[in-house]
């Protein structure tokens, strides 16, 4: 028994040696930034104001703090998804919760891994190096010798919110209140799938490991690896990831943006169309950078697989509407994915004026800039109901989660003002089209590619 | 949006406003309480804003006290503003220093000094700075405070609850309750307000001040929403007496959770506006300190 302790303790310290030996020393001095930058998340770090206790926790974000805290979260992706004093609000809100002690945040580890931290890890940080939504994040060293990055959930919060989210009158007085002018009820049924499946980490780990999968090899793309034996419910270890976090990206040059950019266009639309997946959480915090358009993708909190059937009158409608130029098509389309009724007395000029904005980037070849006005106008066209078409349009369940590329990923690249040939790009991953590489990044990818199976057609 | 057409406008924000202001940032000494005490716990509990609204339901039903109000406050015209300053001079005798607190008591007992009358109900004469009546207003806060804990906040237990009693009687000594006489216990609040009760009455400035403060007209329909619940939630909380006195025999039936939620959303709008988080911070900073000795 003894003796097992100590081998444990030896092989700690061999596992802590060498990770010193691969620049272990660089790497402690900027540690503390690798997720969250100065001025950021500043309340979420304070360790003096650490919550304690279980019932720390539920002060915290109970009582629909949580939820407004998500709410807040979703509106921080646009300018206006919500009115600005409830945006400035629901944000501070976001800086209120501080961290879990070492304690809370070991007693968690302990609970799922059967034992404590400093245990089951050969080197484990009790300082949080990042606030996730609902957790936060350590840093740790496996028994293997391998940096990894923990995160743990808030004790009981799953509870909490459940209750919360079920409390739907005050959801829509809150809704109504906070964002006068959007679907209420699409809003809270986004929510609540949103918080459901964030919650859950067995879910997330399974995601984050298929998007490995396929994008192991590629160039500028990185997932980091799920460690499977130190994953569960309310843990999830991973390869630890450095970068630069979004916000420092306003000081790169413009061309190191655009790379970044396109890496992020690229793995939305390939992880559409050729995975039939989508990572649906746009939160700047999710993506570190590296120089020469490298990034990688954190958190998949929240990824949607889609059917080939239903992928198919996406493909469609973007086809019509963009290549082939066939309006009727194109509002067939449509219908056929039940976003529009069929036959609604409406001109179908009308109907291709409205929807053209959703596809303005890739309808023309040429260089295009995104701009932060051209994603809140997306954003807002998005959850507008007054507009002519919505007496006929809807949003299907199951496609409500794509407006994320919209608040999420465009808002982002028009805060970068990345240009690109967003069309020609798009040529490239569009099944339907297949084109050559475009750019040197496309050019880039193609052994990697050679390497993938074939993508499940969907048209 | 006007403060004649929507009286109640900026009640979260003033209100939030005056809380931050109240919590000193370098203060001279730990004040009357202590960050040690139960009245820190309780004073900044979830359910506190709902103990400020049971405290002037339950206060309302003296009718010298009633008249007093009635007579001399525009805080119909402002409501906001009154609520702020009441929760401004409560912050700061309870997070304050003793200068700061006693300060704002002295300010307390000016005003109180010009506010005489005639209670036109019973034709009695009354002044805000009779002892009697002060101990009145003091007693429906500590009974809500209480109360209000007990059903929709954190409990402090029999024990907590004899140590707020006991605790709170420096409040009522500064407003100038002479020494000695607020009740001490919960069993001689109990007591006390048990003894209060013939005086106490329904009268028609009572009935109107309370359903016009449960009807806030200031609020937008959605807030209203909110504010119904918080309104049932303190008539629902009001012991039976004071039911009996207001003629509600059926209140409506409220659920803990919902309520809770409700305030945790006003609590969220309040930590949403500038300076409460860091005033929240610092006292809990101190409470923490204070419990690492």
């Amino acid at each position: 028994m003894r003796e097992d302790w100590r081998r444990g303790r030896v092989r700690r310290g061999l596992a802590a040696l060498r990770l010193a030996a691969r620049g272990g020393a660089r790497y402690a001095t900027n540690a503390p930034r690798l997720f969250a930058t100065a001025g950021e998340q500043r309340q979420r770090l304070r360790n003096d104001l650490a919550l304690r206790t279980a019932e720390d926790v539920a002060a915290t974000l109970g009582t629909m703090k949580g939820v407004l805290m998500k709410i807040g979260q979703m509106a921080s992706y646009v300018d206006d998804g919500l009115a600005p004093p409830v945006r400035r609000t629901l944000g501070r809100l976001q800086d209120s919760v501080p961290p879990m002690s070492s304690e809370l945040a070991a007693g968690v580890v302990t609970e799922e891994l059967g034992a404590p931290p400093e245990e089951v890890f050969a080197t484990w940080d009790p300082e949080p190096i990042a606030a996730a939504s609902i957790g936060q994040v350590h840093r740790a060293i496996t028994m293997d010798g391998q940096a990894v990055a923990v995160k743990v959930q808030y004790p009981g919060i799953a509870q909490m919110i459940a209750a919360d989210l079920g409390n739907v009158g005050l959801m829509r007085s809150l809704l109504r209140v906070a964002a006068p002018s959007q679907d209420v009820n699409a809003l809270i049924e986004e929510l609540r799938q949103r918080i459901g499946e964030e919650l859950d980490y067995l879910r997330e780990a399974d995601s984050q490991r298929m998007f490995a999968a396929y994008f192991d090899g590629h160039p500028t793309i990185t997932v980091p690896k799920i460690v499977d034996e130190l994953s569960t419910a309310r843990v999830i270890t991973s390869e630890l990831a450095t970068g630069a976090r979004f916000a420092e990206l306003a000081d790169w040059p413009q061309e190191e943006k655009d790379l970044a950019a396109e890496t992020m266009y690229r793995f939305t639309f390939r992880s559409l169309y050729e995975m039939h997946a989508f990572n649906g959480d746009p939160h700047p915090g999710n993506y570190l950078f590296q120089p020469g358009g490298r990034v990688t993708f954190l958190d998949f909190g929240l990824v949607k697989l889609f059917t080939p059937e239903e992928l198919k009158p996406l493909v469609h409608m973007v086809r019509y509407l963009c290549v082939d130029n066939d309006p009727e098509a194109f509002r067939r389309a449509m219908e056929e994915a039940d976003f529009l009724t069929p036959g609604a007395p409406l001109p179908t000029e009308q109907v291709v004026e409205h929807m053209a904005l959703f596809y303005d980037t890739v309808r023309t070849p040429g260089p295009r800039t995104m701009t932060p006005g051209y994603a809140s106008a997306v954003a807002r066209r998005y959850f507008d109901f007054r507009n002519p078409l919505a007496p006929y349009a809807r949003i299907p369940r199951s496609y409500v989660i794509l407006q994320r590329i919209n608040l999420g990923m465009f808002a982002l690249l028009g805060d970068l003002s990345a240009t690109g040939d967003w069309r020609a790009i798009a040529e490239e991953i569009w099944p339907f089209v297949q084109a050559p590489p475009s750019t040197p990044m496309g050019a880039a990818e193609v052994a990697w590619r050679s390497r993938r199976p074939e993508p499940v057609p969907v048209s | 949006m006007t403060a004649e057409v929507y009286p109640a406008a900026g009640l979260v924000e003033r209100a939030a406003a005056a809380f931050a202001a109240s919590v000193p940032e370098h203060p001279a000494d730990d004040g009357y309480f202590g960050a040690a005490s139960v009245t820190w716990r309780l004073n900044g509990d979830l359910s506190a804003p709902l103990a400020g609204l049971r405290s002037l339901l339950v206060q309302a039903l003296h009718p010298l006290a009633m008249a007093g109000v009635d007579q001399h406050s525009d805080w119909r015209a402002d409501p906001a503003g009154r609520l702020a300053s009441t929760s401004a001079y409560l912050v700061t005798i309870t997070y304050g220093d003793r200068a700061g607190a006693d300060r704002a008591a002295a300010r307390v007992r000016k005003i109180h000094e010009r506010v005489r009358g005639t209670d036109p109900l019973t034709g009695k004469p009354y002044e805000a700075g009779d002892p009697d009546l002060l101990l009145w207003v003091h007693a429906g806060l500590v009974d809500s405070v209480l109360a209000c804990a007990d059903l929709f906040g954190t409990p402090v237990g029999a024990a907590g609850k004899d140590q707020y009693v006991a605790e709170m009687t420096a409040a009522a000594e500064l407003v100038g309750v002479p020494a000695g006489r607020a009740p001490a216990s919960a069993a001689e609040l109990d007591g006390y307000l048990e003894a209060v009760r013939p005086e106490l009455a329904l009268s028609p400035a009572a009935a109107e001040s309370t359903s016009y403060l449960l009807a806030l007209p200031a609020l937008a329909d959605e807030l209203g929403d909110i504010w119904r619940v918080l309104g049932d939630a303190a008539v629902a909380s009001l012991p039976g007496w004071a039911k009996d006195l207001y003629g509600i025999r059926d209140a409506r039936e409220v659920d803990r959770t919902e309520v809770r939620q409700v305030l945790g959303v006003l609590d969220a709008l309040y930590l949403g506006e500038p300076g409460v988080l860091e005033a929240r911070q610092r006292i809990e900073l101190r409470m923490r300190a204070q419990a690492r000795g």
